[in-house]
């Protein structure tokens, strides 16, 4: 029966369940899912720097803003083609975020937080400012999108896209993780001096880190202004970021599968949480330090610890957990 | 083994798909209606700091609905009334609105809080054809262009900006300045602002812009000196205004203030500035023709405070009381048959005078921003009093 | 002009410097950075509120009340948050603030969110509202309280850490835990009556700062981030730093709101901190090496 449950079976009936989800379930769920799986590429992307290479790094908002900002804006202004909308957005969230790390390379723990902070607010500003190209607070609409002839709805049209991508780029940071990169990271998330005897070039790896997880959070934007229809700056404050921390917190902290479980986990508790109306500060803030006081390794540790199958490669310690 | 497992997981991840999609059942003769309800959501922010632009208004709204309920309802069918938080973001407000709209199932949407989230909603509602009528987005692009099944009964955001540009030169004032914070709040009515200052022909003699949650105003304050304008338009929440209030105070400078709805109780803003004397100037044009504490306002008070105990009555609760009488109406009128035509049908020509507006709210076929009707405040003797009535037009 | 700008910016400066102290006093001693501080400052105002205004106590009481809950409080997040995470990485700790940030948040809104029809309440001056002239400008008497307040502060932690034991141990943990500990200091009590004294820091600032804006449940986190720019400005980690930091960050955004643009006077604090840690990251006054953490 414990089998049933074991990675392989529950990563299957996740890919059914959302592949099926569009052909059965009202727009309300089908949107619910699409934000799920865009939640899953922020996330995982935030697991590489955060869980992985170890940079407290409070950018990751700002990046998804840029990928959204620079999709949805060359949509309504050149009327380009979505796809490649979205791959321009990727592109210049990914520059955004190799000149983040240039400074950022220099800092480490709270300081690289408080710059980041910073520049996570400077970000939010710019967007909210710049009125001659991001149209200031009130933002922006997208022109609807077209999916002919593959579907005449365009809500399903941006969720297929998006389903699809996932199934790309999860087992493109796994095999990453798995491969000389990936060990690079752990290794200097556990010791820059040791990770730099051992002949790692920590400025490199570093700046690959950075540039990987804002290449994640690119897309998921672009996706994301394509899904809303509406871009506006308050969708990228730095609430967002604690929202995106708390995924990979929930799910893992350094697991690639807890970054998906974190994602999908906490868009359905977003949902719940309506429920409770007043409370749902209340509610959120205690979910948070709930996990980090009694599951500090988040959901995948409870499935590593009583279910076979779950276990990972360059997993954290046991006493980081 | 294996392949049975992998069917058994395929299995129960099918049914879990479809067991979802059960909620979504076909549509009845007209959705949300049946012989004895009709069911209205509301879709907008219920928490946080802009609860009162949602929440509070939907308890207005409710009171009315509570009343027309207890007078044997509509033709016989009594209004449920459930409401979505889109927490004033559009990834939620998308969210709140399918889910009305698929999973509950209403009739009609009545609400809209932050002009973002309802910007974001509009889609969806205008794709399934629900009606709506909005209670607080101000933002002009939701009503105009006329959509037949969307309707405001609130001062769209560029009405409550001519009307203050209007004002300032219908005082005598030569140089007008501005003070606005530029979030989206602020946005949805700077724009139309800089608008009405353009179709007058004249310039603004200062742009000064302030955050929504400063500490401190003496930059705005000398800059607004220096300039020396007589009259300050401020595009601002009642925590920045109470500074720039407070520091233009300081440094002994008194120019006309011309304020929106958000402080269009004066005198409640002015207690909370705190500073005897710093509010005298200061006139402010309101969605609604009476502050909280007016007699012809008592009945309502006493039911809203009764309905819902940890409310103190507010201008927020009139706006809903306004909007949910014109809906009451519009319900009426729509007869026994009730669908989202006829209802829609209803509204696009209907002229009701409700209690809280100084105005009717008056809609028709080329025309869905209602309420047009702005009432001006101002201290007279320490007291709230209203000192003029303005129908707004462009 | 400027005096003017001068003034007010000296004014908001010894707010910014008296959230910075509570939040460099954790760091020191502990080597995280408090998220929740920004709402440890707005309970402390909520409570006084709670006595002077609802209760209708003397301005004195409540402030004192309030001094003694925020200290409670940051008990409270030390024992909930801080005690149970000692070895835990930084972004842990970070995000546990955070969560306790929220809950706080969460709590006051529920309290006090909905009273006076808005989000936010009309805290009354201690003293006569009306401003008086001084030295050519006129100042309001709330915002000398707001200095003296400060300054008041500052001399009492400097004798507190100089001259009294709690304060001489304090400052033995923050150099050197574990020598601390060897020799016979209780670090574990030394930790929590940190995260209360920094608290009540904030909370005493917020009382002084509630009559000159209003008092809503979301100010804590604008302060917080003018805490910040103080603290890496005066060089994370040090006292003196943090406290000039802090009118200096009043200082400058006075002077670019009113010089450049209004516009500039909310985001110069972001600026200030970017630009301080790409450059200088030690800070003005930066004693302290790059700490690894």
């Amino acid at each position: 029966m414990r089998r049933l449950f074991s990675r392989r079976n529950v990563v299957a009936a996740g890919l059914v369940f959302f592949a099926v989800l569009p052909f059965v379930a009202n727009p309300y769920v089908i949107f619910i899912g699409n934000l799920a799986l865009m939640y899953i590429l922020l996330s995982v992307g935030l697991n590489m720097l955060l869980g992985y290479a170890g940079q407290l790094a409070f950018a990751h908002a700002a990046l998804f803003g840029v990928g959204a900002y620079t999709t949805g804006l060359l949509k309504l202004e050149l009327d380009l083609h979505y796809g490649l909308a979205l791959v321009a957005g990727v592109g210049l969230a990914t520059v955004t975020g190799l000149a983040v790390a240039m400074p950022a390379l220099r800092l480490r723990g709270l300081y690289l937080a408080l710059a980041t902070v910073a520049f996570a607010q400077a970000t939010l500003w710019v967007f909210t400012h710049w009125n001659s190209v991001t149209y200031g607070g009130a933002g922006f609409r997208v022109p609807p999108l077209d999916f002919e002839p593959f579907t005449p709805r365009p809500d399903i049209g941006v969720y297929a896209l998006t389903y699809v991508i996932v199934l790309a780029s999860v087992p493109l940071g796994w095999n990453l993780l798995r491969s000389r990169v990936g060990r690079a990271w752990v290794a200097i998330r556990e010791s820059e001096v040791a990770a730099e005897s051992l002949g790692i070039d920590i400025t490199r790896y570093k700046a690959i880190a950075y540039v990987v997880s804002a290449m994640y959070a690119g897309t998921a934007g672009g996706l994301f202004a394509g899904m809303l229809g509406i871009v506006t700056p308050e969708s990228f404050d730095l609430f967002q970021v604690i929202v995106h921390f708390c995924m990979v917190i929930v799910g893992g902290l350094g697991s690639i599968w807890g970054g998906v479980i974190g994602a999908v986990g906490l868009v359905g508790l977003q949902e719940v949480l309506r429920a409770f109306r007043h409370l749902q500060e209340i509610a959120f803030g205690g979910l948070i330090l709930f996990t980090v006081l009694v599951i500090p390794g988040g959901a995948v540790s409870l499935l590593k610890r009583y279910l076979p199958g779950w276990k990972e490669p360059l997993r954290r310690t046991e006493h980081d957990e | 083994m294996k392949l049975s497992q992998l069917t058994a997981t395929v299995g129960a991840a099918a049914l879990a798909a479809t067991w979802i999609s059960i909620a979504a059942a076909p549509a009845r003769a007209e959705t949300g209606v049946t012989d004895d309800t009709i069911k209205i959501g509301a879709l907008g922010v219920l928490t946080g700091p802009n609860a009162k632009f949602g929440d509070t208004i939907y308890n207005g709204v409710e009171a009315v609905y509570r009343q027309a309920n207890a007078a044997g309802g509509i033709h016989g069918r009594m209004i449920e009334y459930v409401r979505e938080d889109d927490r004033c973001q559009a990834a939620e407000a998308v969210g709140a609105v399918k889910k009305l709209i698929h999973q509950h199932q209403v009739f009609m949407i009545h609400g809209g809080a932050c002009s973002n989230a309802s910007l974001a909603a509009k889609p969806e509602i205008v794709a399934v054809g629900v009606p709506w009528v909005i209670t607080a987005s101000t933002a002009s692009s939701l009503t105009d262009p006329v959509h037949p099944r969307i309707f405001t009964t609130m001062l769209a955001g560029w009405m409550e900006s001519y009307a203050q540009v209007q004002y300032a030169i219908d005082q005598g004032m030569k140089r007008i300045a501005i003070v606005a914070q530029h979030d989206n709040w602020g946005r949805s009515r700077y724009d139309p602002l800089i608008e009405a200052f353009k179709r007058q022909g004249i310039e603004p003699v200062a742009d000064e812009e302030i955050a929504p949650d400063p500490s401190d105003g003496t930059p705005q304050a000398l800059r607004l000196q220096a300039a020396q304008a007589d009259a300050v338009i401020l595009i601002l929440f009642p925590k920045a205004a109470a500074v720039v209030l407070r520091d233009t105070y300081k440094i002994g400078y008194r120019p006309f203030l011309i304020g929106g709805s958000t402080v269009g109780d004066v005198g409640v803003f002015a207690s909370n500035v705190g500073i005897p004397g710093a509010a005298d100037k200061l006139h402010a044009v309101s969605t609604i023709g009476y502050t909280a504490d007016d007699p012809a306002m008592a009945e309502w008070k006493a039911k809203v405070e009764a309905a819902f105990p940890n409310d103190t009555f507010n201008i927020y609760h009139m706006f809903g009381i306004a909007s949910g009488q014109f809906v009451v109406e519009a319900l009426r009128r729509a007869g026994r048959d009730l669908t989202r035509e006829s209802v829609s049908q209803a509204m696009t020509d209907l002229s009701v005078q409700t209690d809280p507006y100084a105005g009717p709210i008056t809609c028709t076929p080329t025309n869905h921003q209602c309420h047009n009707t702005a009432a001006w405040f101002g201290l007279v003797d320490g007291v709230t009093n209203r000192v003029g009535v303005t129908a707004v037009t462009r | 002009m400027f005096a003017y700008l001068i003034a007010s910016g000296i004014s908001t400066g010894a707010l910014y410097a008296m959230v910075a102290i509570g939040l460099v006093l954790v760091y020191r001693s502990t080597g995280h950075i408090n998220f929740s501080h920004g709402e440890l400052f707005m309970f402390g105002g909520f409570i006084a509120y709670t006595f002077f205004v609802i209760l209708g106590m003397p301005y004195f009481v409540s402030l004192a009340v309030a001094v003694i809950g925020g200290f409670l409080l940051g008990v409270l997040c030390d024992r909930t948050v801080y005690r149970p995470l000692i070895k835990a990485p930084a972004l842990t700790m970070v995000l546990a603030t955070v969560g306790f940030s929220f809950l706080i948040k969460g709590v006051a809104r529920f309290f006090w969110g909905a009273r006076e029809g808005g989000d936010y309440v009309a805290f009354p001056a201690a003293v006569d509202p009306a401003p008086i002239p001084i030295g050519g400008i006129m100042v309001f008497p709330q915002q000398l309280l707001v200095l003296g307040g400060a300054f008041f502060f500052v001399v009492v932690f400097t004798i507190f850490f100089r001259r009294t034991r709690w304060g001489k141990m304090m400052q033995a943990t923050a150099e050197n835990a574990t020598a601390a500990f060897l020799s016979g200091i209780r670090v574990e009590r030394v930790y929590t009556m940190t995260w209360g004294t920094g608290a009540c820091i904030a909370s005493a600032a917020a009382v002084l700062m509630a009559p000159l804006t209003l008092l809503s449940p979301d100010v804590g986190f604008n302060l917080l981030l003018r805490a910040f720019a103080a603290t890496v400005l005066g060089g994370l980690g040090s006292m003196p730093g943090a406290i000039i930091g802090g009118f200096l960050v009043g200082i400058i955004e006075s002077l670019a709101g009113g010089y450049l643009h209004t516009g500039l006077q909310e985001v110069s604090a972001f600026i200030i901190i970017i630009v301080v840690l790409v450059f200088r990251p030690s800070g003005l006054f930066g004693i302290h090496k790059l700490r690894e953490t």
